[in-house]
């Protein structure tokens, strides 16, 4: 693979000027300032992280495994408090008042359990309660829920005979409850299969039509691609980049992907290279002789390349697909 | 009103949880206290030559019952909500700490309600004598299992793995039964053991059990020993189980 893919600023296309127009008008939902966390041994889980992230919009957080994505999400969700730094909730100091700030938030962890001999209607009910709803508000909250995550006809099954990406729908569904202003999602849809997924990209999708922000990290491009307004890219705990897509592949200057078969390697992987232009791509295969090859523009998984030096784990990307 | 509704809301969340287990603990609640029991009836002589044994060995079966519960099976639940990622739930949710704990305290005193009663009917059914005093028994109980609970609470969130938690929870829920002079009188211990022995909290609960049991209601100096030791392991617990980490 051709490693050499220069960034540069480029002008901003003008559907991109929209979109950040659009955008900056909103109110604030999240204003992360300087966010520190240093552990105990020393490791700089994050290092001076900034971003603002805009009522209704959707931010996907891209990073390498250890990038510091999920220590990020924590200090935002209030679980675990940053070294120094500021995190603001719809103007609620999150790190003084972290009671107050999670009151606005549904949260869904990258790790945590359920109960297993409470049936999926039980959990859905009684989480309804800790947010405040009575009794008939969350019976129906918990019925709009489930099917809104297809498991209606999961509805009186203990979660103990659920699958894994069943499990995993009903811990987005507890964050869904309530319809909290911010969602906060760490890895909402690993583990999940291609179709659970996208039902679940359907679910957050509703919730934004409905008024809510998200913050979700997530190791799926496409999942990046397709949900988020603004993509920020962490890696090593410091944010790399953020904006639209089309803001981040404008950065790019070499903005085509030739993937080709080397001639002499007939049996070998596909390489790839990146092109200023389609000319140059085309100069190339001419060049090489190349006769099993495609063009296409640079992608979301380019840009991420680009910054953090790492491949994307292709078995993840293949399995979203 | 928030915060009775949270309370009530984690109790029932663990009386669900429960519902398949639920014949399970009442043998284990019974098997183990009735065991002791027996067992310290039998080699005491059956209670023949000591009007008083019978009426010990039961106090020492309803406190040994009240240990595991509050001890051993409460720091178990504890332990398996922090370790399996469940407390996690808890933690993402608007409500405080002290909810969760009380609300598990709640269980935990339900489950001490139903055993006590259980090894009340078998002392009958073996024919122990007692006049229990129950307003009073209730309240020892009630201390009893705060007191305990606290060191469950400690316990469970000090612990740096579940097979460490609950391997604290097994020993100091049974330890604190058999180290205290609980089914056997002070007299019978080691001397260098009885000083310790005697500040337990599991010997005024015992102490208080038999006199209530008996009757009586002189154990104004248990019910104080119970409650400092209430409030401290509760305000200790409190102080650890924190939803947000450093």
């Amino acid at each position: 693979m051709t490693h050499a893919l220069a960034y540069a600023k480029s002008e901003m296309p003008a559907t991109v000027r929209t979109l950040e127009t659009r955008t900056e008008e909103a109110p604030l939902a999240v204003s992360v300032r300087d966010l520190v966390k240093r552990y105990g041994d020393g490791t700089e889980a994050n290092r001076g992280i900034s971003l603002n992230v805009r009522r209704g919009e959707v931010v996907a957080i891209l990073g390498p495994n250890g990038a510091g994505k999920t220590t990020f999400l924590r200090q935002v969700s209030t679980e675990l408090r940053p070294t120094a730094g500021a995190v603001s909730v719809f103007g609620v100091d999150a790190v003084a008042e972290p009671d107050c700030a999670k009151r606005m938030m549904g949260i869904t962890p990258q790790e945590a359990g359920v109960f297993e001999a409470l049936t999926v209607r039980e959990h859905f009910e009684f989480f309804a309660r800790f947010k405040n709803l009575a009794k008939r508000e969350a019976r129906e909250a918990a019925h709009e829920v489930i099917a809104e995550l297809g498991l209606v006809n999961e509805t009186n099954k203990r979660v103990g005979a659920l699958s894994g990406g069943q499990r995993r729908r009903i811990l987005i569904g507890l964050a869904l409850l309530g319809h909290a202003p911010l969602l906060v999602l760490d890895e909402p849809t690993t583990g999940l299969d291609p179709s659970s997924r996208r039902a679940v990209w359907g679910v957050i999708r509703h919730a934004v039509d409905r008024g809510a922000t998200v913050i979700l990290s997530t190791h799926y491009m496409e999942e990046a691609e397709s949900l988020s307004d603004r993509i920020a890219i962490i890696a090593e705990g410091r944010l790399l980049a953020f904006g639209t897509l089309d803001e981040l592949l404008a950065r790019l200057t070499r903005s085509y992907r030739l993937s080709y078969r080397d001639p002499f390697d007939p049996t070998g992987d596909f390489r790839v290279r990146h092109c200023a232009s389609f000319a140059e791509a085309q100069q190339h295969i001419s060049r090489e002789l190349l006769s099993e090859y495609s063009i296409a523009r640079a992608s979301l998984e380019d840009v991420y390349f680009a910054l953090t030096g790492e491949l994307f784990d292709q078995s993840e990307t293949e399995a979203s697909r | 009103m928030k915060r009775a509704t949270d309370i009530i809301c984690v109790f029932r969340i663990q009386l669900a949880s429960m519902r398949r287990e639920a014949g399970p603990f009442l043998l284990a609640a019974l098997v183990f206290p009735s065991g002791m029991y027996l067992f310290a009836s039998a080699i005491s002589g059956g209670g023949v030559n000591h009007e008083q044994n019978p009426l010990r060995f039961l106090a020492g079966s309803i406190v040994f019952s009240l240990s595991l519960t509050s001890i051993s099976w409460l720091g178990y639940l504890l332990l398996e909500n922090r370790f399996t990622g469940r407390l996690k739930l808890f933690a993402t949710l608007p409500i405080a700490p002290s909810s969760y704990v009380f609300g598990v305290l709640v269980f935990a005193l339900v489950q001490a309600a139903m055993a006590t009663t259980a090894l009340l009917i078998v002392g009958r059914a073996v024919g122990v004598r007692m006049r229990p005093n129950f307003p009073l028994l209730v309240v020892v109980i009630l201390l009893t299992i705060l007191c305990l609970c606290g060191l469950g609470v400690v316990v469970a969130a000090c612990a740096r793995s579940f097979s460490q938690g609950s391997l604290l929870t097994d020993t100091l829920g049974a330890g604190l039964v058999f180290l205290a002079p609980v089914y056997y009188a002070p007299e019978m211990m080691p001397r260098s053991l009885r000083m310790f022995a005697q500040l337990l909290p599991t010997t005024f609960a015992a102490q208080a059990v038999k006199t209530t049991l008996g009757g009586g209601h002189a154990i104004g100096v248990e019910l104080l020993a119970l409650s400092l030791m209430a409030v401290a392991t509760l305000a200790l617990g409190f102080r650890l189980m924190r939803w947000r980490e450093e």
